[in-house]
């Protein structure tokens, strides 16, 4: 279970998020502005929430010390400290807007990037669900968007997350092709286990996908 | 006279090698810590190390000659050390490091800063920790910027004079620089073995610049 | 018996006599000179001798912090002073080495005979370059003597003050200045200027070049006894023939 509770303020922005989120693909859904890739960052500590709670499951990843007595299990330990894991401590997959697979890689080394020792996840088994294995020595600039994507995809899987952040992969490519990578994100969910946010601004695709639907405007969470 | 000038051009670019790698592991650091830091101090250190850029290169040498010489500073530190770096091959190499590790620092920050900030964040997720990401992503692709200030600091180094003179003296056979001996001899008269000289730091500052230019653009063109 | 102590002799020795070079800090004006001699002090089996030529006030500043000089050659009396009050040298050795006079020269081919100060006043004379006087002893010492003349305010707008004597002594060789003030060592080791006129008989005009051994020297005795050849016979002509004045030590 992934504990969301937590403020970000940033200038005259701010936003609030009160959740908990079970297994499978949450939707974060709302228009550009609102605040849905900053909940990510937050998650990822890319970004340090003002207040608040980020855990999953047992494992906190952050958590400001006045959290203390406000009735929470925790509470009762007056001396609680705070928390904030930096984001390589986090096991949090990420795959950004822009992809940002290293070009300075081919896709194997990007791919193969946050394997860590002893994992339980092969690389054959993450290749072959996303089906990037005929891309395996490819530079990563003769990859076409979709291709990307699940490169990507794939990258953050072999790093063995405890849940993965997708932000509108490929946001400004069309519908059609956008699409494409849903099955993919199906295949995390139904093989992997993995309990996936993912942020979207369009509608078909989160109703195609989502077992749940975050929706956000202005910082604030509309309804779910 | 051809062997002469053979061996204070080999004499040079082998101290200039020498300063260039010295100052690599600090300018990196240095560059990354400047580009990336927000820690108290940072304008402090940044005016510091640009120091040897502004300052009257002779004034410099004065400093690092009160700093290293046996009666100075850390005088009694060396001799303890049995480390003799006056009018040695080691005090122009120093001379050379210091000349050229701000412009190192400057270049290479500059490419640091020209890193997307994505590719690092993305690093972080992906379980890679401060150090694994400067080696692994950071510095890969500042890579450009990064040798092209190692070649900047290299053709200051050649053309180091005044702070070389101060604390290495011009020793010949020793100490005497491509620089140094070009001012020696034009001082004493010789001036046909003085431009024979010229001739030759312009070549290699020519090579340099070159090789500069040719790391920055193919990178351009990979990228 | 005679063997064996010979022998032991012969290991021991040795290790005492191999012989340090002996590192003289010198005025830049006297390379050509005293590389010379250091070759032939070497070759009648002397110690050998390294050279480190630079200007005047950096040799002196790098004797005061401390750098392993074994001797100290000053081109003017300023420098040996700083070296003595930063307690570098040994005072018991300092002594007068070489002198040297002023010279006028002129660039070659061209131009009116100077035979002497009043001969600058002409108008054909456009250009004088000299050592900057607040800067380079050279300098400092031209303008004495042609405040001596009563020459130096009537030759003001002329004067061109250089960052050294021998850029002053270039700009001679190359015609960009009509005349110039160097020294007589300066116009004798030139072959692009015409040496108009030696500047002697002034008693006050005093261009000396002091010598003594460093106060941390660890090859003093190495040191003194190369520093007493500079002053003997063998060296003496070297010097001359580079047409710097010879003090012949009062012994």
């Amino acid at each position: 279970m992934i504990r969301l509770d937590f403020s970000l303020r940033q200038g005259t922005f701010l936003l609030d998020v009160k959740e908990e989120l079970v297994s499978g693909i949450t939707a974060l859904f709302g228009p550009s502005g609102a605040g849905k890739t900053t909940i990510l960052d937050a998650i990822a500590g890319l970004r340090r929430p003002s207040r608040g709670t980020i855990a999953i499951g047992d494992h906190v990843l952050f958590r400001s010390s006045d959290r203390i007595g406000e009735g929470s299990p925790e509470g009762r330990d007056h001396k609680a400290r705070s928390i904030d894991l930096r984001p390589h401590q986090r096991h949090v997959g990420y795959v950004p807007q822009d992809v940002a697979l290293f070009p300075h890689m081919n896709v194997r080394r990007n791919v193969l990037f946050g394997r860590r020792e002893g994992q339980r996840l092969s690389l054959e088994t993450v290749v072959t669900m996303l089906e990037v294995g005929d891309l395996l020595e490819r530079r990563v600039s003769d990859l076409s968007g979709g291709e990307r994507q699940r490169v990507a995809l794939a990258r953050a899987l072999m790093s063995a997350p405890e849940l993965l952040l997708l932000d509108e992969p490929l946001a400004a490519v069309d519908v059609e092709r956008r699409r494409r990578i849903l099955p993919y994100v199906l295949r995390v969910r139904d093989d992997l286990g993995i309990p996936v946010i993912y942020v979207s601004h369009d509608r078909g695709e989160v109703d195609q996908l989502a077992d749940r639907v975050i929706v956000i405007e202005a910082g604030r969470v509309l309804q779910t | 006279m051809m062997a002469d000038i053979w061996w204070i051009t080999l004499l040079t670019v082998a101290m200039a090698v020498a300063a260039t790698l010295l100052i690599l592991p600090p300018g990196l650091l240095l560059a990354w810590a400047l580009s990336r830091g927000h820690f108290r101090g940072r304008v402090l250190l940044e005016t510091f190390v640009s120091l040897p850029l502004v300052m009257p290169p002779v004034a410099t040498g004065l400093l690092l000659l009160v700093l290293l010489a046996p009666r100075g500073a850390l005088g009694p530190v060396l001799a303890g050390l049995g480390l003799e770096i006056v009018f040695t091959w080691k005090a122009a190499v120093i001379a050379m490091a210091v000349m050229g590790l701000p412009l190192l620092v400057r270049t290479a920050r500059a490419g640091f800063e020209q890193v997307d900030r994505r590719y690092e964040s993305v690093a972080a997720t992906l379980g890679a920790g401060p150090v694994r990401v400067f080696l692994n992503v950071t510095l890969p692709l500042a890579l450009p910027a990064v040798a092209a200030g190692a070649v900047l600091a290299f053709a200051r180094a050649i053309g180091e004079f005044g702070a070389t003179m101060m604390i290495a003296g011009s020793i010949p056979g020793s100490t005497r620089t491509l620089a140094v001996a070009i001012y020696s001899f034009a001082e004493t008269g010789r001036d046909r073995e003085a431009l024979q000289l010229v001739g030759v730091s312009a070549a290699l500052a020519f090579a340099a610049l070159w090789l500069s230019n040719w790391i920055t653009t193919r990178a351009a063109g990979r990228a | 018996m005679r063997a064996a102590f010979g022998l032991i002799l012969a290991l021991w020795i040795p290790t005492q006599d191999v012989q340090q070079p002996i590192v003289v800090s010198a005025a830049i004006s006297l390379t050509d000179a005293l590389q010379e001699i250091g070759k032939k002090y070497e070759s009648s089996g002397g110690a050998p001798v390294r050279f480190n030529f630079a200007a005047s006030n950096v040799l002196a500043r790098q004797v005061a912090n401390g750098a392993p000089a074994d001797i100290f050659i000053s081109a003017d009396e300023v420098q040996m002073k700083y070296a003595e009050s930063a307690g570098a040298i040994d005072v018991s050795t300092r002594r007068t080495l070489l002198t040297n006079r002023l010279a006028v020269v002129t660039p070659l081919g061209k131009g009116k005979a100077i035979a002497g100060g009043q001969d600058l006043l002409d108008p054909a004379v456009k250009r004088i370059a000299i050592g900057d006087p607040a800067a380079v002893p050279a300098g400092a010492y031209a303008k004495q003597y042609l405040q001596r003349q009563g020459l130096w305010d009537r030759l003001q707008p002329k004067f061109v003050a250089l960052a050294s004597v021998r850029a002053a002594l270039a700009a001679a060789e190359s015609g960009a200045a009509d005349a110039a003030v160097v020294y007589e060592s300066d116009a004798a080791a030139s072959s692009k200027v015409r040496l108009a006129y030696v500047v002697s008989g002034d008693p006050q005009l005093n261009i000396v070049y002091p010598a003594a051994i460093t106060s941390r020297s660890k090859n003093r005795d190495a040191a003194l006894k190369f520093l007493s050849y500079l002053q003997g016979r063998e060296a003496r002509p070297t010097f001359e023939r580079f047409r710097f004045g010879v003090v012949v030590p009062d012994q």
